[in-house]
């Protein structure tokens, strides 16, 4: 009823009632194609006129007309408008089909939402049943390739791992990662939402959209809205989903046998192995991985009354890794109510709380057993392990490794929201976002070999809490007069943001089940860990904005923004707290101008454009400040007394201020055979100035070895073309299929370093293997070019060479051609950021049954092989190593047999011999799923049942050597460097929807 | 129609309007948590002894000790880079044959470590006056920081020659070079200052050991005179510690370095340690570099003994064997040194070219025995106490002054006093040339291996002569080259002949 009540009252107010002579009434039932329920509030309009109703609670209507020759509009939010002549009906009834078109769909945006149509921004939506697609802890795995300008990286395969998230390009060399925006609370991740829990998640990605965030908006903002009991929705809706999945190596990485490392070994040591043919063959990687299987449960009601709209979701997750020791484990519980306390007044919460639990297994384990030698057999007769040189045996790494971490994220938000002056709209909403984990971690007494042992065990433990609040006011205005629409918003909020961690370290625990793993006076070591007690630098602040947005469209064909944001934070020096952040954008709706009703094969076209600054404050606060050094101890007398000492550390930077990204974005989009085909095209242009960096000083200002003060001294480019293209129809014979592609291309290129005076010009990586440098993208592959194999001593003569190198060495190229190879000749070996993503969904459904598949791909980017460097001792060796050059052969890639050496990347010569293509083309996901059909269902009074299998990662086209190219890092200047990753899986699902 | 506005549309506009006005700045005001800022330290009486230490602190971080490695005795004709023939072969190997470039980071390193004492010293001697607390206490703590000042700045002056002359703890970013002069001016004024705030060795308590103290002061200023030759102001301070009575020669040489000697009686200033492998914790990595490299595994093994230095002891010397650590020498009863399997043992060329020896140099795997601190294990050597002064050096600097001051009698019994503890005989020269050259002698055979000899080449301009066939080029490598990355990074200008 109050439904019907509110639309009566609109019609009442907008379309003031001018009635002719009545001669008869027109009745009917308005139902929904979909579902074939009633549809109330949809309004019935005579064509022509201002003469209308609309439909009741039961999707009813009565409608008086005076001819004959009149039509009846019938027209519905989110449904095709459909005129039907009258004639001499008298009873209409009419089923509306759901509007695939895009046009008037609603995008929710910073601190609001906006008419598709109406957005002069670059956003990209996903429904929230996309998300459930992939089995995984965060829901942004699930967006892998579905998002133009978006690219999901797994950290690793271990379950809980976080993901990597870049918009438009590695924007900074600090903290690129997009915000988080859930229900209008600003976040960091959103690893603790259940993808089952979201309605629909929009990535804003230009300054127009992403300018209300200001100093937050410079790497996009990611928007999550979490479902609701929608408005009208009496009967509660029930779902409960269940998956089941099997997580496999789908591929091993190819290292030599038992008695091919022999036959190596010989090569180089003749005579280690006198029988090649009898040795053990041990494969580690099957010793290592197993399948393993992930569970995903949930249950969710959803309904609404005239005075409430809830949703309660319960959901249970758990992964166990193809590891042993290594699982994932959380609670998910989701509360969201709307309460509507009076006419225009609104009160609600959407609370989360996530509880959770991990083991993490060994963490170098994957590298240690790639190392292993396979001629070791894994255990002893006696069942003990078996010592592996110089790597030590991953089995017994497994075995003694005891790591847990657990812990709980709670975040809840009450809002009000009042409506006054018809116009007008104040919403004050209150968060707070608590994490409380801690780890712990054991080591018992064991002994493997001399290098691998433990003599006291020791426990670890971390507890670390975040808690952020979060005050945000805000007033709407909405006004529409004739042909112009008007929305304004002005806000005004806060945040702090306070985080503590301690660490305690003991020895000598009394027994080592885990009843013992806790602290006492007698195995406490106060001296065994750095940073017992402090707050997390990055989390530790406080922040004051101001923020401003005005919309304006008129005729729906001319569309207008200005966004400004104004932001204090607590992280920078008094003077440079505050910065504004202004954003302009015009949009032009072609296809609503006159002339274009001629062009009836195009259904929709529209330009837009737009420029803005925004800013990124995730950067250290304690970078400002000149820090008292503890711990400078000095030791007197005779009997070696430590005297504690302390004196000023490395200068701070009190000038310090904000990144600045000022983005530039076109787009064009298209529709065509009444939106069959779309299509969208954005180009993007940023550039991030004032980018924090630390840089090398003069030794003079007594900063001591390799001290580094951080300036705003860096600039970068990202920019490049976004495309989505699809197609969606319906045949004849009832088969619907879709199919899209999206791309995105990025050029990312460092524009300056440089802090004024006395500070370098380059920022390398750890262990110098990326540079990051002008004209070059940020962190890019360091080190020797390799120019071949030299083949015989005359060739080492003609070419510039190592001292002492021999035929079969490796040949590096002079770079900078003064005869000699020192570490001026090092170079750019290739990029970690890729140059094309891409992304292709298909699917198809016919009668209850549906297949999906979507692909994913990136190329252009290069990856580190770092595992295969690095070789001290010996060590296991990929199969392309049997290659190896020797007299008489002529290989001009693989170098002569050795254990280590210059050739495999010693003494800081790596070489371009490890840098291999990262490209990739993935099958992502693929579903067949089947809906029972209604009749069957309706017996068990389910409303609806759909089962289905799924296979993820089911297929990978790409040349790495590794496991997977996807090893992220959130430091951009060590991305893709895969030092023995936990490895991506293929997984087999199958899973059950009900709906009641 | 006019809405009519009621009371309660009005609060959400006025909560709108004060909310910003209810947050004064302080709510932005985030200081950081657990850790003291410049601005307020050091301001009592413990926060200055605190920074006082932190001073003593530097002469332990691994770079102070020439860059890391010992890079002034490879320098020399005393010491080769050592440890395998591979091992920084192409980062320490140049300053073997003098063919080390302006970019070599352990330069730059040490300077680095050098500036870091400086600004640690510049913090007491600059925020300290201020605090009230006890006079005397707050004198010898300036006292303290004047002279290891002066100790990093005469490092830096003899290395690099004139240096940005850094005096305060808020230095600006740009810098030029002093002149030496100036900056010797500088450091003879700390050491002034020092002599007359510092105590004597015994007027500390037996927990403060290992504090600067007024002979320390006296020594270093002997130090300073005698690299410019100021002999008769390197006398007075050289027989102002003689006469001091409080220092005298270890009876066995072997203590004059060892662990028994620590803050013996021969020691004027060392750098207290304690065997453990961090800094935190008290170890210092100097022994640790040059220490038995392979079995028993004490460290990597630079700075080997050359053969020239050997064959300079007079047959006899007692000190040979306590200066060289040979294979297959028993230390403290049961500890055989059996070396490092990838060095050759016996006599081997090494791979470098040097223009004085076409044929190469041959060298013989050993270690420096004056590192050695009793045990088998790493952690052990960074419990060595590096002598940075020793009685024998004041007594030797007095016998050079003193003859050049033409009291050849004098200088006599002190030369005696070095030689009479190594078992040879006296000497009874009166000439003053001939006994210039016996005193010069005698410094290298007791002083070896502890980083004095390159510099008593360069200041008694004896390093071309002795060193050319190592590459050295007189008017070049007297001074090392300003780090590369001062000039590109600060302007600083080059030294003349590393342009």
């Amino acid at each position: 009823m109050p439904m019907k009540k509110v639309f009566t009252y609109l019609i009442f107010m907008l379309l003031p009632v001018l009635l002719f002579g009545q001669e008869r009434t027109i009745t009917g039932v308005v139902t929904s194609s979909e579902d074939g329920l009633p549809l109330p509030g949809v309004n019935v309009v005579v064509e022509g006129t201002t003469s209308g109703t609309v439909t009741d609670i039961d999707g009813k209507y009565a409608i008086p007309v005076t001819d004959e020759n009149e039509r009846l509009v019938f027209s519905f939010v989110g449904y095709k408008s459909q005129t039907i002549a009258i004639g001499q009906q008298t009873i209409i009834d009419v089923v509306m089909n759901e509007d695939t078109e895009t046009l008037d769909e609603v995008v929710v945006i910073g601190y609001g939402t906006i008419k598709k149509s109406d957005l002069t921004g670059s956003v990209a939506s996903v429904r929230g049943e996309d998300l459930v697609k992939i089995p995984a802890v965060s829901p942004m795995q699930a967006l892998q390739g579905k998002v133009a300008g978006l690219q999901v990286t797994s950290a690793s395969g271990s379950p809980g791992a976080g993901t990597v998230v870049r918009i438009r390009g590695q924007g900074t060399f600090n903290d690129s990662s997009p915000i988080y925006v859930v229900d209008g609370v600003i976040l960091q991740d959103i690893d603790f939402l259940n993808p089952a829990d979201i309605e629909s998640i929009e990535i804003l990605k230009d300054a127009s959209s992403t300018a209300i965030y200001g100093a937050r908006g410079a790497n996009g903002v990611i928007m999550i809205t979490t479902k609701r009991g929608k408005a009208g929705q009496q009967k509660p809706v029930i779902s409960f989903n269940s998956e089941y999945s099997i997580q496999q190596m789908n591929r091993k990485i190819d290292l030599l046998n038992g008695r091919e490392y022999a036959l190596y070994v010989n090569a180089y040591d003749p005579g280690t192995y006198n029988n090649p043919d009898v040795l053990p063959n041990t494969d580690w990687q099957d010793l290592l991985f197993s399948p393993a299987p992930i569970q995903n449960h949930q249950v969710s009601v959803a309904g609404a009354s005239e005075k409430i709209q809830y949703y309660i979701g319960l959901g249970y997750f758990k992964q166990d890794g193809i590891i042993e020791k290594s699982n994932y484990e959380r609670f998910t519980v989701k509360l969201n109510n709307t309460f509507h306390i009076a006419k225009g007044v609104r009160v609600g919460n959407n609370i989360t709380v996530t509880p959770f639990k991990q083991q993490n297994t060994n963490g170098n384990v994957v590298f240690t057993a790639y190392r292993a030698l396979p001629l070791l057999t894994p255990y002893q007769p006696d069942g003990s392990y078996t010592e592996v040189p110089n790597v030590g045996n991953p089995l017994a790494d497994i075995e003694y490794t005891n790591s847990f971490d657990s812990g709980v994220r709670g975040i809840g938000n009450f809002f009000g929201e009042v409506d006054f002056l018809k116009e007008f709209t104040f919403k004050s909403s209150f968060s707070v976002d608590g994490k409380y984990s801690k780890n712990k971690s054991f080591t018992p007494v064991f002994f493997v070999s001399a290098q691998q042992q433990n003599s006291e065990n020791d426990l670890t433990k971390n507890f670390r809490d975040d808690f952020t609040l979060l005050w945000e006011n805000t007033l709407n205005y909405n006004k529409e007069i004739g042909k112009h629409r008007v929305n304004v918003l002005a806000g005004y909020t806060m945040q702090d943001t306070q985080s503590e961690f301690l660490n305690i370290k003991g020895e000598n625990i009394i027994r080592e089940g885990d009843d013992f793993w806790y602290f006492n006076p007698s195995n406490i070591n106060p001296t065994g860990i750095d940073d017992p007690n402090d707050v997390d630098p990055k989390f530790y602040y406080s922040m004051l904005s101001t923020l401003f947005r005005a919309n304006y469209t008129y005729d729906n064909r001319y569309l207008l923004t200005a966004t400004y944001r104004r932001d204090g934070s607590s992280k920078f020096a008094k003077d440079n707290q505050y910065a504004s952040f202004p954003s302009f954008a015009v949009g032009w709706n072609i296809i609503n101008e006159a002339f274009m009703s001629d062009y009836t094969m195009i259904s929709n076209l529209k330009l837009r454009a737009s420029w803005g600054r925004l800013g990124n404050e995730k950067i250290e606060y304690l970078k400002q400040f000149s820090l008292v050094d503890n711990g400078v101890n000095a030791v007197f007398s005779q009997s070696e007394v430590l005297n504690s000492g302390a004196s000023y550390g490395v200068t701070g930077n009190p000038d310090l201020k904000w990144e600045t990204t000022t983005q530039r974005d076109v787009g064009l989009e298209i529709g065509l055979l009444e939106d069959r085909l779309t299509a969208e095209f954005d180009y993007y242009h940023r550039v991030t100035d004032d980018i924090l960096i630390p840089l090398e000083i003069p030794g003079f200002l007594g900063n001591g070895v390799g001290a580094q003060i951080t300036f705003n001294a860096g600039s970068v480019l990202n920019k490049g073309f976004e495309f989505v293209v699809g197609w969606n129809d319906e045949l004849a014979n009832g088969i619907k299929y879709r199919a899209s592609v999206n791309g995105t291309t990025i050029q990312n290129e460092v524009l300056r370093i440089q802090g004024g005076g006395s500070v370098s010009d380059v920022l390398y990586g750890p262990e110098s293997l990326t540079i990051s440098r002008v004209g070059e993208p940020i962190g890019s592959f360091f080190g020797y070019q390799v120019g071949g194999i030299f083949q015989s001593v005359e060739e080492i003569n003609q070419f510039p060479h190592l001292d002492g190198a021999e035929p079969g060495d490796l040949r590096f190229v002079d770079i900078n051609n003064d005869g000699q190879i020192n570490s001026l000749d090092r170079t750019v070996l290739g990029s970690s950021i890729p140059d094309l993503l891409y992304g292709i969904s298909l699917g198809a459904s016919f009668k209850g049954i549906e297949l999906s598949l979507d692909f994913q791909g990136e190329s252009g980017a290069s990856i580190m092989n770092y595992k295969e460097t690095v070789r001290p001792d010996r060590y296991n060796f990929e199969q392309h190593a049997l290659d190896y050059w020797r007299p008489g052969s002529t290989s001009t890639s693989e170098p002569r047999a050795a254990e280590g050496g210059v050739n495999w990347g010693a003494n800081d010569y790596k070489s371009s011999r490890f840098i291999q293509s990262a490209d990739f083309f993935r099958l992502r996901s693929a579903t067949l799923g089947y809906s029972l059909p209604e009749k069957l269902i309706a017996k068990a009074k389910m409303q609806a049942a759909r089962i289905y299998v799924r296979g993820t990662n089911l297929f990978t086209s790409m040349d790495f050597t590794g496991y997977s190219p996807e090893v992220a890092s959130e430091n951009p200047l060590e991305n893709r460097v895969d030092r023995g990753t936990y490895p991506t899986t293929a997984i087999y699902s199958f899973g059950l929807n009900v709906t009641f | 129609m006019k809405p009519k506005i009621s009371i309660q549309y009005l609060i959400p506009f006025v909560c709108f309007i004060i909310s910003p006005l209810g947050c004064s700045d302080d709510f932005l005001d985030k200081k950081p948590q657990g850790n003291l800022i410049a601005e307020n330290f050091p301001v009592t009486a413990a926060d200055a002894e605190q920074a006082v230490n932190a001073v003593y602190n530097t002469m332990r971080i691994s770079e102070f000790n020439f860059g890391l490695f010992p890079i002034m005795d490879i320098m020399s004709d005393d010491a080769h880079k050592g440890s395998n023939p591979g091992d920084q072969r192409s980062t320490i190997g140049p300053f073997d044959n003098f063919t080390h470039i302006a970019g070599a980071g352990q330069t730059r390193a040490w300077w680095n470590t050098l500036y870091l004492g400086i600004k640690r010293a510049n913090v007491v001697i600059e925020q300290v006056p201020p605090i009230v607390m006890e006079t005397e206490l707050r004198d010898r703590f300036i006292g303290e920081a004047k002279f290891l000042r002066a100790l990093y700045y005469f490092d830096l002056v003899r290395a690099f020659g004139g240096v940005p002359s850094i005096t305060s703890v808020q230095a600006p970013i740009q810098q030029e070079r002093a002149t030496p002069e100036a900056v010797l001016t500088l450091i003879e004024q700390d050491l002034t200052d020092a002599i007359a705030a510092l105590p004597e060795k015994d007027e500390y308590g037996a927990s403060d050991l290992g504090r600067a103290t007024k002979g320390a002061a006296h020594a270093l200023k002997a130090r300073v005179h005698l690299w410019q030759s100021e002999f008769s102001d390197a006398e007075t301070h050289a027989m102002a510690v003689i006469n001091s009575g409080k220092y005298s020669l270890e009876m066995n040489f072997e203590n004059a370095n060892s662990k028994i000697g620590e803050f013996g009686i021969e020691s004027v200033f060392e750098v207290g340690a304690i065997g453990e492998e961090s800094l935190t914790n008290g170890g210092n990595q100097y022994a640790n570099v040059q220490g038995v490299r392979g079995n028993p595994n004490r460290g990597w093994g630079f700075n080997r003994p050359s053969e020239d230095l050997k064959a300079a002891f007079e047959p006899g010397d007692i000190r040979l064997d306590a200066t060289v650590l040979n294979l297959g020498e028993v230390m403290n009863d049961t500890i055989v040194i059996e070396g490092d399997g990838t060095t050759p043992d016996g006599p081997a060329k090494n791979s470098y070219t040097y223009p004085g020896f076409p044929d190469g140099i041959v060298e013989v795997e050993a270690y420096n025995q004056k590192v050695w601190t009793p045990g088998i294990n790493v952690p052990t050597q960074f419990g060595h106490n590096r002598r940075i002064i020793r009685y024998a050096d004041v007594l030797l600097m007095a016998a050079e002054a003193l003859n050049e001051n033409n009291k050849p009698g004098d200088a006599l019994t002190y030369l005696n006093m070095v030689r009479d503890r190594a078992d040879l005989e006296d000497v009874t020269e009166l000439n003053k040339d001939l006994l210039r050259d016996i005193i010069f002698h005698e410094r290298r055979v007791e002083l070896a291996l502890e980083g004095h000899r390159f510099w008593d080449l360069v200041r008694t301009g004896r390093a071309d002569d002795v060193l050319e066939p190592y590459g050295f080029i007189a008017g070049k490598h007297e001074l090392l080259a300003i780090p590369q990355a001062e000039i590109d990074l600060a302007g600083l200008e080059q030294n003349e002949a590393w342009k």
